[in-house]
């Protein structure tokens, strides 16, 4: 195929053509390059998938539903890794700091405010803003400074271990903030839950059927969100830098600004876990920035497919839900299986499970089309 | 009128002068080559006009506006555009994606597409925009990175070692495609190896020598210097 | 005035001592070979255990951390074969790699060994000073840290090992086209760190409660040791320490330890923002 040289236009003139309707341009973004899935086939399954999340709490009772929400709780800040690490390439070890930044942000704030007038769900988007605001201080300080790499990680490990341990000493009387008292390792506690206002009564999102749905749709809400911003111009520079920083710079595109917005949008996400925890749980603790728990994320990613949102958001709920029921027989063993499969994946899946068999299947179907 | 200008550009690294009181220009509209024996200093310039390095002196004005101290993404912005030697590509995104990426901050949804499809019929990857470009031959590479650079029309195009590692029948078509481009109103910066393919695109060159301009003029007047064959002569000992 | 200035200097030493030995392991496993041992600790861990187990058993002190540390090694040899190999050229999988291997072996130990260890008391005793009393094994732990990098600078500049080592490391495709068995090379360097790692939990091991999280407290000061330090150790990571080490010493005087360490994790943020490259970057500009 010899490069046509002559009797094509030139690459000047660009033929004017209607522009599409910002929706219409949106919608459109549901599929593309960045993500999984396309065509009626995957939009099928996918509205399967959340018919039958719909229709399960009425096949099962209240606190069955509320531990499965436990399970949605997480699901935004394994998203949001996977947006920082697989999509921006930069391997962030700090997404629990946003979480337990945020968690304690909402205690602080319900615990001193109440929960009248829906004042939870601005508490809510005021500490998914702190979670935001750390993560573009480090984030600035760490790509603008040029940080790249290992570096990224073991600076945001650190940052949380610190974190951690500077949480876990405010056992003092001394160590408030209004009336909510951090309380040091056992933490803090008796924030209240989400509570909508509603005329005639105010509902209280306890861990139970009407939190459940808020989450399913919340998880939703993001999964398609991001999809559309993974295949926007947005991110499509995020995988450019992923794959060739020096090359995406020399296109024209300012790296370190998108890596940091990377890592806000993760940050918040993080953040967004962390208060909706404290909220379900009704407390947080330094424990929740642990190392070990500082991995989890890792690993839910690393299972499933950091590349790939849908890979993770499969992936990061297997992964809860065997670890769940791992620690029946207690939790040390569960933690050990984990960093078992942590090591397992790298070695022999290091594009991750679920995002290898999705791939392995995906060309099955391919064949079998004769694509 | 002079697109790029620099003056009194100087560089080091360490003890060693990859430019030393550089004054080089480039006129609008015309293939400039850059030549030189290895070390000569053909990249660092390169690389200093890019913005890649920071000089150590001397200014850099493009389009009139002294860049001197602008970051590479922002001279990009300003219609810079560069191909590297080794192909500058996403390996392992499509094709498409690679074309998508170069040219979104200036296009969109149809345009977008239409100059796509003009820029895959230019390199000849019709056909191809769905493989990963990291599977492409070695030469459909090296062409898919000038179509990522030349697909938004640049103001100056900045190309280190077109043709490295092509044929000679590659090398013939990528000239050609560079002198269409030209038609069309590009001006072009090589650095150049290959003195047959300079002779072929070149309207004016430049040959450093030691991180200093040694001569400058039309592709004649290179040929016939004296002196320039001599220093490719004393250089090819060392290579 | 004497007592104070005493004072100082002994808080300086402790914690450039303890910075030094807690990061060489992470510091040349990561300028050799580009890897990040997330089980550093676990490392520091081993070393302590088997130190107090040797102690416990009757060995003197000084052979039971050398023990501690040959353990470690040995068992870093054997991880590096294992799994560490694999990911060479996949510097950030492998320090996602080292963490699941740090998960296992904290849990493990949990699981194995229960939940704390009998220790071994301080040897030395104490001295005093202008009315305060200071622990004569920690000016110990200090020359040891000073003699530590003086070894290491013999190690990699006056021994063969050192020479091959280094030349593997800058060009591996040179050394093995001159014969060097360059896995051979980094399974030594990799054993070698993680029994430096073994040194440290062995030499402080005297001075803490033993606990399988213990490896824990050593991290966050290594790792910004290394961040600040970059890859060289001796252009790098030691005089990161020196620094550092007045800082975490001012602000543990003021504040406590832990404000020692939120200072120096701060001094770490704004330095990679002034200071791209680290510290040895910046020694090592212009030199190309």
């Amino acid at each position: 195929m010899k490069p046509g040289l002559s009797g094509h236009p030139s690459l000047v003139d660009v033929a004017p053509m209607a522009r599409q309707s910002a929706l219409k341009l949106w919608l459109s973004r549901l599929e593309g390059p960045q993500t999984m899935g396309r065509g009626r086939g995957f939009w099928t399954g996918f509205a399967l998938v959340v018919l039958a999340a719909a229709a399960y709490p009425q096949f099962a009772d209240g606190w069955t539903v509320g531990n499965t929400a436990y399970f949605l709780v997480w699901t935004f800040m394994a998203l949001g890794l996977s947006v920082i690490w697989g999509y921006a390439g930069a391997l962030s070890f700090g997404q629990t700091a946003f979480f337990g930044l945020a968690g304690y942000a909402y205690g602080v704030l319900t615990i001193n405010f109440g929960a009248a007038y829906g004042f939870t769900l601005i508490a809510l988007v005021l500490s998914v803003g702190v979670a935001a605001l750390l993560a573009l201080v480090l984030g600035y300080f760490m790509f603008y400074g040029r940080v790249t790499g290992v570096f990224i990680g073991i600076v945001t490990l650190a940052v949380t271990l610190v974190f951690q341990a500077f949480m876990a000493q405010t056992a003092g009387p001394e160590w408030a903030i209004g009336k909510a008292r951090l309380n040091g390792f056992n933490g803090m506690s008796g924030m209240p839950p989400l509570t909508i206002p509603w005329p005639g009564g105010e509902i209280m999102l306890y861990a139970d059927v009407a939190l459940y749905y808020v989450l399913l749709g919340l998880v939703v809400l993001v999964y398609l969100g991001l999809r559309m911003l993974l295949n926007a111009p947005f991110g499509n520079v995020l995988v450019a830098i992923r794959e060739n920083p020096d090359r995406a710079e020399m296109l024209g595109y300012e790296v370190r600004r998108y890596q940091l917005l990377a890592f806000i949008l993760g940050g918040a996400l993080a953040g967004l876990s962390g208060v909706l925890y404290t909220a379900w749980g009704q407390y947080i603790t330094p424990s929740s920035m642990s190392i070990t728990a500082a991995a989890l994320p890792v690993i839910w990613v690393a299972f499933g497919g950091r590349k790939d949102i849908t890979a993770t958001l499969i992936g990061t709920l297997i992964v809860i839900a065997v670890y769940q029921s791992l620690t029946i027989y207690g939790s040390q063993y569960a933690i050990v299986v984990m960093g078992t499969v942590l090591v397992l994946t790298v070695l022999f899946a290091p594009e991750g499970i679920v995002l290898s068999a999705a791939k392995r299947v995906s060309r099955l179907f391919g064949k079998g089309r004769g694509k | 009128m002079m697109i790029l200008q620099t003056s009194g550009l100087c560089k080091r690294f360490g003890g060693v002068h990859v430019a030393r009181n550089i004054d080089f220009g480039i006129e609008k509209g015309e293939i400039h080559c850059l030549i030189g024996p290895n070390g000569a200093g053909k990249s660092s310039l390169f690389r200093l006009i890019l913005g890649a390095h920071a000089p150590d002196a001397g200014t850099i004005r493009f389009k009139g506006e002294d860049v001197t101290r602008t970051p590479s993404f922002a001279r990009i912005r300003k219609g810079m555009s560069v191909k590297f030697q080794v192909p500058g590509i996403f390996k392992d995104l499509s094709v498409r994606q690679n074309l998508v990426i170069s040219f979104q901050h200036h296009l969109h949804g149809h345009d977008l597409e239409a100059t796509i499809r003009r820029v895959l019929g230019f390199t000849g990857l019709t056909g191809l925009e769905d493989q990963l470009a990291g599977t492409l031959s070695h030469g459909r590479q090296q062409w898919l990175e000038i179509g990522m650079a030349v697909g938004v029309e640049p103001s100056l195009l900045l190309l280190d070692e077109p043709t490295a590692g092509m044929s000679p029948e590659e090398t013939r078509q990528t000239g050609e495609m560079l002198r269409e481009l030209n038609a069309q109103g590009v001006t072009i910066l090589a650095v150049e190896h290959d003195m047959s393919f300079v002779q072929q695109i070149a309207d004016r060159v430049t040959v450093l020598h030691f991180g200093e301009i040694f001569a400058q003029g039309s592709v004649a007047e290179i040929i016939s210097h004296p002196g320039v064959a001599e220093i490719y002569l004393g250089a090819s000992d060392d290579e | 005035m004497f007592a104070t200035a005493f004072s100082f200097l002994y808080q300086f030493g402790d914690a450039f001592a303890f910075l030094v030995i807690a990061s060489m392991g992470l510091a040349i496993i990561f300028g050799m070979m580009g890897v990040i041992n997330l089980a550093h600790g676990e490392f520091i861990t081993c070393g302590a255990y088997v130190t107090a187990t040797l102690a416990q058993k009757g060995l003197p002190l000084p052979l039971a951390i050398l023990g501690g540390a040959a353990c470690a090694g040995i068992i870093g040899m054997i991880l590096e074969i294992t799994i560490i190999r694999r990911l060479y050229h996949r510097p950030l999988d492998s320090i996602v790699a080292t963490w699941g291997i740090s998960m296992i072996a904290t849990q493990g130990v949990l699981i194995v060994l229960g939940s704390t260890m009998q220790g071994v008391g301080t040897p030395l005793g104490s001295f005093s000073v202008g009315g305060y009393s200071y622990s004569t094994y920690r000016l110990v732990l200090m020359a040891i840290a000073v003699l530590l990098l003086l070894g290491l600078y013999l190690l990699f500049y006056h021994t063969r090992f050192g020479v091959i080592a280094r030349a593997t490391i800058q060009l591996p495709r040179m050394a093995r086209a001159t014969g060097v068995d360059t896995s051979r090379i980094y399974t030594l360097t990799f054993g070698l760190g993680a029994a430096l790692a073994g040194l440290a939990g062995g030499l402080y091991a005297p001075t803490m409660t033993l606990v399988p999280t213990m490896g824990s407290t050593f991290i966050v000061e290594s790792f910004v040791t290394v961040v600040i330090g970059g890859g060289d150790i001796f252009m790098g990571a030691a005089p990161a320490a020196a620094i550092l080490a007045v800082i975490r010493a001012g602000m543990t005087a003021w504040q406590g330890q832990l404000f020692g360490q939120i200072g120096l994790l701060l001094t770490v943020i704004v330095v990679i923002r002034l200071m791209p490259g680290g510290l040895s970057g910046w020694l090592l500009r212009g030199r190309k």
